[in-house]
């Protein structure tokens, strides 16, 4: 049985990214592996919005990619975190939190 | 934001790597889903199906990660650009019109666009030019109009005013230069010596002249205009210091003037006013009444006109009030005020070119929804593909820009072709200006006329390109359906047909704009100048002041002159007139005069009339009809009574119920009296537009005058003519030049000129108008018969008859029209009253030109709906209906 999937809220794939990038280099079907099993299944993400967000993310200088070779040795694209893409995931994460926490006071109001 | 640039360039200098890469990325991706839906135990087909269906739209995916990558603009723009050029080569047909249309358009408005920005817009090519006025007296009432100024007059202006700093005068006479190959006549600018110093001209050679080379006594002294330099002294840089011999007198070069525009006259040489032989005399420089210069000034700083006015209208008050017999009276309507040199260099040339102007702007509109029009068939033909492009995942932002990209592709390659257009005819166009204004010589193609020509480009490739991308509202599932047909052209058709609405209107208002000026030019052509034209050479000869210093010689210099030519071989009469008809420089100069018998309460108002002094032979040579009395004959002497001819203008205005001959007349209050003997029918003496005025004709022998024009009326080539004359001159005075040859006939060709032109102009933009329009019916018609074949077809299966089916298409295409021409009437009336200063004996609303245009139009559209027509009708019913 598969478990509820929930979509992505906009906005959040790419700290998602970032922050699954922190560990290692990793390519997109990498990322999207990962995400969805950190999140236990729970957060699928739409390879439509995956590679475009990657290239966003690129073009902003928070990660760089470079061409190496995959577990099965296939020629693919690894990407990395950049210094300023590790500030990025710190003010991110910082102001996720900060969401999180403001939409739990308020469904907890009584 | 600068990185964010500098990516996009990156990214787009190596995009085609970068196309290559996101390629194997994705497919990597594909390959590592396929691979972990067979682990999960699918079969292969499955496993690779699962995992495309997984990813969803390749092409979209690409298509938005070129967008995050910062490529978008410049990447889908060079893309899109080529995406056009193939879309445009696969159909040369839509792209030969397009473009041939828009270069037509665009060379039109850049051509005359030109002329705006250098005649209208650029500052006059003097320092400060905006500063520069001209002033002008003038008394209404009393017939005086824009009178000149007496020296004595200037020099009271240039002491009293204090809102202009530099008061000069300006007047132009014709000299006999030598020191030259062979003696020549220049036109002579004799100034103030600090004209050039108001008007802010630097030299280009030389110096200008100092103060005091006006003063009475001092060395006579030249400047040479540019044209005149570069012409007749073969652009000698070492002219300066050089002696030409003028009015005996040895006049040196102390400079050349830059090119500037040839006003207030074409003038050859400038002199100081001291070196005027005319201007220097006592009886010039103390008589106030001695009105023959121009007067300039400059505002000075935070001086405004109307402060000037209120000035020059103070000091006018206190010369009339200290000099009453010199000033026209109160209630003769007095005024002295300046007039803005830029309008005095532009007036002439603004009706003309505001008519241009609105014409070439509106043939760009027409253009404009020419070529919409040919785009949206063009769309229609291939919505399949559009729609196909549309469902693999091409947004829809992306179709719209890529339209825009071709419509600007178009109109840029148009705008390129416009322009060399405008440049092949700027020669032409510059002669054209010139006959309105000086400043002709300004216009080029330079860098703000560049810069219109890409503006005005890409914004029609925008606003013709724009109707169609954002007319898109295709059903895709209709669309790629066979049957979908129909239902897609439908919101189309009504644009095609509205746009066929807005060039029916364009394309009256610019046949009205045709029509009108055709009729005043018709009705002009249509003039009998009073006078016959044919086979008269006239030349001009303006005798040296200095050497024909006194009536007896200048009598006997024409005398001889006319006694010489009479008798040659092929010449069959001649005669001498001080001022040819048809004369467009200026008005006529009137002069006051009394009839005896009739006082008149005050100087202001007594009757005033042009003068003519005339030899004997005149009117016949240029055949003329005498209606009463006599004309002119040798046998009026200096020793014999004065005489007069009158026209018969005057000869009703002064004479209503009487007749003139043997009344009498005096122009010095009755010391000497001119008889009138006879009336000469109505000459049109100043231009085939204006009405003669009281017009009047001495003998030359009573009045001998120091130039004047030879008519020679003669079966011989106008050369021979011009040769038999030049040798009387010489032998009677080796140093008289002859010139301004030309026949009576140019003459009048001259004065038909500019109307002639602009006629021509607007009738050919017409006539183009006319043809994209039917061309333009003719298409959209055809169009919609194709669309309905088996509506056709039906009916005609039905029974009905070819001539219903006819009708009905006939109606469709006739019911645009109507339309358009109802908009395009009330355009016009908009144009009309622009074009009404341009119109000679034609109103602006003239209805047999509405009437007529609207029926030309008219009958060309039905033309061109007729063969689409006959196409509906020729449809087989049974092909027809199989076709669905």
């Amino acid at each position: 049985m598969t478990p509820p999937r929930t979509d992505l809220l906009q906005g959040t794939l790419d700290v998602l990214i970032l922050k699954t990038l922190f560990a290692e280099p990793m390519h997109g079907w990498g990322i999207s592996q990962r995400i969805q099993q950190l999140s236990e299944d729970v957060l699928q993400v739409n390879q439509g919005s995956l590679y475009p967000a990657l290239y966003r993310l690129e073009s902003r200088g928070w990660i760089r990619s470079s061409w190496g070779s995959s577990e099965n040795n296939r020629r693919a694209k690894f990407y990395e975190l950049t210094r300023a893409g590790r500030k990025q995931l710190a003010e991110e994460r910082e102001s996720w939190e900060r969401f999180v926490a403001a939409v739990g006071r308020v469904l907890e109001a009584t | 934001m600068k990185s964010r640039i500098a990516a996009a360039f990156r990214a787009f200098f190596r995009r085609e790597s970068l196309e290559r890469e996101m390629d194997e990325e994705m497919r990597f991706h594909i390959e590592m889903e396929t691979r972990k839906n067979l682990g999960r135990g699918m079969t292969p087909e499955q496993a690779s199906t699962e995992a495309l269906r997984g990813f969803g739209g390749l092409d979209r995916h690409k298509e938005e990660g070129r967008d995050a990558s910062g490529i978008p603009w410049l990447e889908s723009f060079s893309q899109d650009t080529r995406i056009a050029l193939r879309g445009l080569k696969r159909n040369p047909a839509y792209a030969l019109a397009s473009i041939a249309t828009l270069a037509l358009g665009i060379g039109a408005n850049v051509a005359v666009f030109s002329v705006v920005h250098a005649v209208f817009l650029q500052e006059l090519p003097y320092g400060g030019g905006d500063r520069l006025v001209r002033l002008r007296q003038d008394a209404p009432a009393a017939g005086i109009e824009d009178a000149a100024f007496s020296p004595v007059e200037v020099a009271d202006y240039r002491s009293q005013t204090r809102t202009l700093q530099g008061v000069v005068e300006y007047h132009s006479m014709s000299f006999i230069l030598l020191g030259q190959t062979q003696p020549e006549r220049v036109r002579t600018g004799v100034v103030s010596a600090d004209f050039f110093d108001v008007f802010r001209v630097k030299p280009l050679l030389g110096r200008l002249f100092l103060p005091g080379e006006d003063a009475h006594g001092a060395e006579p002294v030249l400047l040479l205009s540019y044209d005149y330099w570069m012409k007749n002294c073969g652009g000698d840089p070492h002219i300066v210091g050089r002696a030409f011999r003028m009015n005996d007198k040895i006049h040196t070069v102390v400079g050349v003037l830059p090119p500037i525009p040839p006003y207030p006259d074409e003038n050859d040489v400038f002199m100081p006013t001291s070196a005027c032989p005319f201007r220097g005399g006592a009886a010039a420089s103390n008589n106030r009444n001695a009105r023959m210069v121009n007067v300039f000034g400059r505002l000075k700083p935070e001086v405004r006109l109307a402060d000037v006015d209120r000035d020059l209208a103070v000091i006018a008050g206190k010369l009339s009030a200290a000099f009453p017999r010199d000033y026209p009276g109160k209630a003769s309507g007095f005024t002295v005020h300046g007039i803005p040199l830029t309008r005095e260099l532009t007036q002439r040339a603004r009706p003309t070119f505001l008519i241009l102007l609105a014409t070439v702007a509106l043939v760009l509109l027409l253009a404009c929804a020419n070529v919409a029009n040919l785009t949206l068939a063009r769309h229609l033909r291939r919505h399949r593909e559009i729609a196909l492009r549309s469902a693999l995942g091409a947004g829809r932002g992306r179709l719209a820009r890529q339209m825009l990209t071709e419509s600007t592709v178009l109109s840029v390659v148009g705008g390129v072709l416009g322009l060399a257009l405008a440049a092949g005819v700027l020669r032409l166009l510059v002669a054209f200006a010139a006959r309105f204004t000086p400043r002709a010589g300004e216009i080029r193609i330079d860098a703000p006329v560049l810069l219109f020509a890409l503006a005005i480009s890409i914004a029609t490739g925008i606003a013709f390109g724009l109707v169609p991308a954002l007319s898109r509202q295709d059903n895709l599932a209709a669309a790629l359906q066979e049957s979908g047909r129909s239902t897609l052209g439908s919101s189309r058709y009504g644009l095609r047909q509205a746009l066929i609405v807005v060039q029916v209107a364009v394309s009256f208002m610019l046949l009205i704009g045709a029509g009108l000026m055709l009729k005043s030019l018709w009705k002009l052509q249509a003039v009998d100048p009073g006078f016959d034209v044919q086979r008269v050479e006239t030349m001009r000869v303006a005798l040296n002041f200095s050497k024909y210093d006194n009536a007896d010689k200048r009598r006997a210099f024409f005398r001889r002159l006319l006694d010489d030519l009479a008798g040659r071989p092929g010449v069959d009469s001649l005669g001498v007139v001080g001022t040819l008809p048809l004369n467009q420089d200026g008005g006529p100069q009137n002069n006051s005069f009394e009839i005896e018998g009739r006082p008149t309460p005050s100087p202001d108002l007594r009757p005033q009339a042009d003068f003519q002094q005339v030899s004997p032979d005149y009117f016949r040579t240029i055949r003329a009809p005498l209606a009463a009395g006599r004309g002119i004959l040798a046998s009026d002497r200096p020793e014999t009574p004065k005489i007069a001819v009158i026209n018969q203008t005057m000869a009703r205005h002064l004479w209503p119920s009487e007749s003139p001959i043997e009344r009498r007349i005096t122009f010095d209050e009755g010391k000497s009296w001119i008889t009138i003997v006879g009336i000469v029918g109505d000459i049109r003496q100043n231009g085939l537009d204006r009405v003669p005025g009281d017009q009047a004709y001495v003998a030359l022998d009573q009045y001998p005058s120091l130039a004047g024009s030879i008519l020679v009326r003669s079966a011989l080539s106008p050369q021979a003519v011009i040769g038999l004359v030049r040798s009387a001159v010489r032998t009677i005075d080796p140093d008289q030049p002859v010139d301004q040859f030309r026949t009576l006939d140019e003459l009048r060709a001259n004065a038909l000129a500019s109307p002639r032109l602009t006629s021509i102009l607007l009738a050919a933009f017409a006539a183009l108008a006319l043809l994209i329009t039917s061309a333009g019916i003719a298409g959209v018609i055809a169009f919609s018969v194709t669309e309905r074949t088996q509506e056709f077809g039906i009916r005609l299966a039905l029974g009905a008859h070819p001539r219903q089916v006819r009708a009905m298409v006939l109606r469709q295409g006739m019911t645009m029209v109507a339309i358009g021409l109802a908009l395009g009437f009330l355009g016009a009336h908009l144009l009309a009253r622009l074009m009404s200063g341009l119109l000679f004996e034609v109103r602006a609303t003239d209805p047999p030109t509405f009437l007529a245009m609207s029926a030309i139009l008219a009958a060309v559209a039905a033309a061109a709906c007729l063969g689409p027509a006959r196409q509906a009708t020729a449809v087989d019913p049974m092909t027809a209906l199989r076709a669905s």
